[in-house]
């Protein structure tokens, strides 16, 4: 599914819009075929295809009673609308499938934190009002949800600027070297995939950026106009990180508590070890962005190369225990046998799951998204 | 030339609800074209009936009736098939066509698209959306697990499901026998609350760790579905995001910004560093070893041992 456009080609769907398709063209004789396509949301050539089919439709195929419609490529026609009887063609009802898809994205959509509340009243009011018209069947549109994480006042502020396409100035917290550095950007667009990011030109390092929402510390709009150049936006249908072939390979070899690493982190391959464990091989453009990964990681994996990665993750675990050297080491040898997080979280409340790791979700989204930083930092 | 499914389904559908009287079978194959190339009897049977569940899955109600001479005729009524009336202004159809175009999932993008063309058919006002106009907000729900749809449609027809799942830190899968009740999608990644059967408890589970096929189970729900099913409190918590206590770290001055940031409180010490009071969440330990040396523990002792032991563990390499 990852990666593939969201609509293939399926009899289903086709049967599905070509029901709606025959009740809205009743009402519009001499439709253009470029308005109908945008009404429907296909492309031209998508409703050319049912446009094709329609004629070989009807309520049998011996009678005079096939549906004869047809285009010359710019309007359609219908040259016998009583062939389908005038209740035959009225609005269907919605199925629960469709209910579920469209009351789940509308509830998903009106709690994204920083949604002008004009927009928000309009999505609540058609969502009570499609629940209504779906009757029973939107029952079991309860059965899915979604939340879009997001900062309400940053969103805001972005919204506002891109609208009045005003330039933006952040400060922007960057995970993969746990720095804080100021940026004015052109802002393009809000992308929510779990997170919320925003789609600009930096103009400090010329290029397209994005930036998650909640690792923007601070943010003003200017009054300088927004000019951000026409360049190709980022295709949302892809993951949003894409590791480069010339990226430098790094192997990470993973116990069981670090299976979490393959959850999140792009990977060219994943074996399994004989002790339940993985040998994960992936490709960064900055494998000194990976420390972090190791220093979390502690019993549960290491990094077997690059070399230099390692010892560097060794040297800053190194660094960091000589502050504890002192009175109270004695908490270090109290507990001998303890096993980290995985251990308490395997026969805790929750058995079932962990975050990475049982990791915290913080860190754990701060994991996988210093990926996407940087393949930023890259571009 | 084989003619198309979707050719096919349009004719059923159209004589079903073009019809005041059941049709029975014989009539149906009669008028439509395809059924009559479909060859043996035994062929046309097993078509027919697929179409018909196919045409349930896109609304349709298909009612089944006797007649006084025994035979089974179809027919889709038009009440009961009818949207009712709804009237949506400008501002309800630009808000859900930015609904519609969300989902990343085939099987949900089609359905959300039916949903809307079927409003169309209905008079939806077709107009540009607030954010369309300039393509400034995009909204997307990414759905990566193979898991998603057969439990979609396991939660939706209530069905028991069996499925091999890992939990974080086993080496094995297992297979799990679960009541889907819900699934929730929380930062990306889709959950599944349900009945676990075998350990008679509720258990949240993550798409993500399920190996291989879900399999539906014949049968009905044995436990009571709650009205209401929480999974992101329930993920929340494992995530470490309900923290209960508090723990005090050193911070080297200008370091770890999203630490500064949940902070409640924060005393510059004057000498590079800076004393924090920070949430003491589970995971919490995991996060602040990813700083290294620019972290200190102070207290609790609990969280100072965890740290060390994960430290030493890697200095160990």
């Amino acid at each position: 599914m990852v990666g593939k456009p969201a609509r293939p080609t399926n009899a289903i769907d086709q049967t599905r819009r070509m029901l709606s398709l025959v009740t809205y063209l009743k009402e519009r004789p001499g439709a253009r075929v470029e308005d109908v396509a945008r009404a429907f949301g296909i492309t031209e050539d998508e409703l050319i295809s049912d446009l094709d089919v329609l004629p070989l439709c009807g309520t049998s195929f011996r009678g005079g009673d096939l549906l004869d419609i047809d285009t010359d490529g710019d309007r359609i026609w219908w040259h016998n609308p009583a062939a389908l009887g005038a209740e035959a063609a009225e609005p269907l009802r919605l199925a629960a499938d469709e209910a579920t898809a469209l009351l789940v994205a509308a509830r998903a959509v009106s709690t994204l934190p920083g949604l002008r509340e004009g927009d928000r009243q309009a999505l609540l009011r058609a969502t009570a009002k499609v629940e209504g018209a779906a009757g029973e069947v939107a029952g079991a549109s309860s059965r899915l949800s979604v939340t879009f994480e997001s900062e309400g006042g940053v969103f805001a502020d972005v919204d506002r600027a891109i609208s009045e396409r005003r330039r933006l100035w952040i400060r922007y917290y960057s995970p993969a070297r746990d720095e804080v550095t100021e940026r004015e950007i052109d802002p393009i667009r809000l992308v929510s995939v779990g997170h919320t990011y925003v789609e600009a030109w930096c103009r400090r390092s010329e290029a397209r950026r994005t930036f998650r929402l909640d690792r923007v510390a601070e943010i003003k709009i200017l009054d300088e106009p927004s000019a951000p150049p026409e360049i190709e936006l980022r295709d949302l249908s892809e993951a949003l990180v894409q590791p480069a072939a010339e990226d430098p390979e790094v192997v990470v070899e993973v116990g069981p508590g670090g299976r979490w690493v393959a959850e999140y982190y792009p990977h060219d391959s994943a074996d399994e070890l004989p002790d339940g464990g993985l040998r994960i091989t992936l490709r960064t453009p900055d494998p000194a962005s990976l420390r972090r990964l190791a220093l979390r990681l502690g019993r549960d994996g290491r990094i077997v190369s690059p070399q230099d990665l390692a010892d560097s993750a060794r040297q800053a675990a190194r660094e960091a225990l000589a502050a504890y050297d002192g009175p109270q080491a004695e908490y270090d040898e109290a507990r001998p046998g303890y096993g980290g997080v995985g251990a308490a979280f395997d026969e805790g409340r929750r058995p079932e799951q962990g975050g990475p790791g049982g990791a915290s979700g913080a860190s754990s989204h701060g994991v996988q998204d210093r990926r996407y930083e940087r393949r930023e930092q890259r571009l | 030339m084989a003619i198309a499914k979707a050719e096919r389904l349009m004719n059923l559908a159209l004589c079903l609800l073009g019809t005041r009287r059941p049709l029975s079978k014989r009539e149906l194959r009669h008028s439509i074209e395809a059924y009559l190339e479909a060859g043996s009897d035994d062929s046309f049977n097993r078509m027919f009936e697929r179409d018909k569940d196919d045409l349930r899955e896109l609304g349709l109600v298909i009612e089944t009736v006797e007649n006084l001479d025994g035979e089974v005729g179809y027919l889709a009524r038009r009440d009961s098939n009818r949207l009712p009336p709804i009237t949506l202004d400008a501002e309800e159809a630009a808000a859900l066509g930015l609904a519609a175009k969300v989902w990343q999932q085939a099987r949900l993008a089609g359905a959300a698209s039916g949903a809307l063309q079927k409003l169309r058919a209905a008079g939806l006002p077709e107009d540009v959306d607030p954010y369309g106009a300039h393509g400034a907000l995009e909204p997307r729900i990414p759905v990566h697990e193979a898991a998603f749809e057969p439990l979609m449609l396991a939660c939706r027809d209530r069905r028991p499901v069996v499925f091999e799942y890992r939990k974080a830190t086993a080496a094995r899968p297992e297979p799990r026998t679960v009541e889907p009740w819900a699934l929730e999608c929380w930062r990306g990644h889709w959950y599944l609350a349900g009945w676990d059967r075998d350990r008679g408890a509720e258990r949240v589970f993550r798409l993500s760790r399920i190996t291989g096929k879900v399999r539906s189970r014949s049968g009905t729900f044995t436990a009571d579905v709650p009205d209401v099913v929480t999974v992101r409190e329930t993920v929340a918590s494992w995530a470490g995001e309900t923290a209960d206590r508090s723990a005090r770290i050193r911070l080297r001055t200008g370091a770890g910004y999203p630490l500064r940031a949940k902070a409640t409180s924060v005393r510059e010490l004057g000498n590079g560093w800076d004393e924090l009071e920070i949430p003491y969440g589970h995971g919490l330990d995991a996060w602040l070893v990813e700083f290294g040396p620019d972290v200190v523990v102070l207290d609790p002792a609990e969280l100072r041992a965890d740290v060390v032991d994960r430290l030493r563990a890697v200095a160990k390499g």
